[in-house]
């Protein structure tokens, strides 16, 4: 998980998405345990209120399931609703400000594509496009 | 553990001419971390004074679980309000020994657990032989921190508990507190100035602006109707329209507003306007909130 919170967004957004990004990261797996919410209260010194929101959060949206009296733990399927979740906002939370910068810097969109294949083309290792 | 509620209603308090605390309400539930903000004179400890029965007050009610806490030895019983302490007292110096002032603690506070408080003295090295007057600012803190975790109190009142420390006292003060929490599920109400770093603690947040509660409520729900919007003076203007703009800071043409209201509204109307919206964290928006004229010319907004 991310070392720090920051105030850029609600705390309990941010236990969240730090908890989506390690069950990306294969930290946590389908079926495993993530930490209670007393244990991210005391990692990141927040409310347990807050915490428990967070992962409410991930419950509500079917990544995280809850066994009474044990624990949360990631769904069967959860990864792949995280990847759907983080697409579906791709959008909003990548390509409008990157649009939004292209045109203030008055880049065309065959300038922004091009600069995007190439970025690409760079963690594709040369992958033809 | 369990306790009762804690309600004050139309409570005033004057010193002589001066009028504190104004036609006062508010509702303490049992099982929250309560934070209590406030500047420099707006009444926090004179309003935890009274919710404590400490206090007298002019007009008004304060009871707990339904009973006046005024002379009221069970209400009392299940409170312990942990006092700023300070070098002098009367007309002397403080020359109480800290190991005396928490065995007379012990004598009032019938939760008390002792094996704690000399964990607490021993991981702070507080020195029991010393007088108060001869202790730092921190070390008197931690002096008014042990006697709050300690007395076991199922509603347990800190006031500026952070003042004096230094930042890694302060990281283990929030701990402390969590960790008691996890453990007991006690009220906690905490005074603070310092502000940022305690926000996570705080499950509410009350704001006390000269002797008026502005605010009791979810910490996060506060945050989240604030936000900063900035650009071109006209845009910002746009953006704005249907929220209610706090304060506002000109640098020629560009303009920077504090403004609360439905963020939803905000970012659908800044979304075809060249602006920039950035959150607020709970610091700035006690500025917004109770930083009146004081700062000029808006003077550090953002």
């Amino acid at each position: 998980m991310r070392g720090t919170l920051n105030d850029q967004s609600l705390l309990y957004l941010q236990i969240a998405a730090m908890v989506e990004d390690d069950i990306l990261r294969g930290v946590y797996r389908e079926e495993e345990q993530v930490p209670s919410t007393n244990e991210l209260a005391r990692g990141y010194n927040i409310n347990p209120a807050t915490a428990a929101k967070g992962l409410g959060l991930l419950v509500a949206e079917g990544i995280l399931y809850k066994k009474r009296g044990i624990g949360m733990f990631v769904a069967a399927g959860g990864a792949e609703r995280v990847r759907e979740k983080r697409k579906r906002a791709f959008s909003d939370s990548y390509i409008r400000p990157l649009v939004r910068e292209a045109q203030a810097l008055g880049l065309s969109g065959q300038e922004l594509a091009e600069m995007l294949r190439e970025a690409m083309g760079d963690t594709e290792k040369g992958e033809s496009v | 553990m369990n306790t009762g509620i804690l309600r004050a209603e139309g409570v005033c308090k004057s010193y002589g001419k001066k009028q504190v605390l104004h036609d006062l309400d508010l509702t303490i539930e049992p099982g929250k971390i309560y934070g209590l903000i406030g500047r420099n004179g707006a009444g926090k400890t004179t309003l935890l004074g009274i919710l404590t029965g400490q206090n007298t007050m002019n007009a008004g009610s304060v009871t707990y679980g339904g009973a006046p806490v005024w002379e009221n030895q069970a209400a009392l019983d299940d409170i312990c309000f942990s006092r700023e302490l300070s070098p002098t007292i009367l007309f002397g110096q403080n020359n109480t020994k800290v190991k005396d002032y928490l065995r007379s603690a012990a004598c009032f506070l019938p939760h008390w657990d002792k094996e704690y408080a000399e964990r607490l003295v021993r991981e702070f090295h507080l020195e029991g032989k010393k007088r108060i007057c001869q202790l730092s600012k921190g070390q008197m803190s931690m002096v008014t921190i042990v006697l709050a975790l300690a007395s076991m109190a199922p509603l347990t009142i800190l006031d500026e508990p952070a003042a004096g420390l230094d930042v890694v006292a302060r990281e283990r003060l929030y701990q402390l507190i969590l960790e008691d929490y996890a453990r007991t599920n006690r009220t906690f109400l905490i005074s603070t100035h310092i502000i940022e770093e305690a926000a996570g603690v705080f499950e509410r947040v009350i704001i006390l602006d000269e002797g008026h509660i502005l605010e009791n409520c979810p910490t996060e729900d506060l945050v989240s109707q604030f936000a900063y919007v900035s650009g071109h003076q006209e845009a910002v203007d746009r953006a704005c329209q249907g929220v209610t703009v706090l304060q506002s800071q000109h640098m020629g043409r560009h303009l920077t507003c504090a403004v609360r209201g439905d963020m939803d509204r905000l970012a659908r109307q800044a979304e075809s306007e060249d602006v920039d919206v950035a959150p607020m964290n709970l610091q700035k928006v006690f500025v917004a909130l109770c930083g009146h004229d004081d700062l000029q010319g808006g003077g550090g907004l953002v």
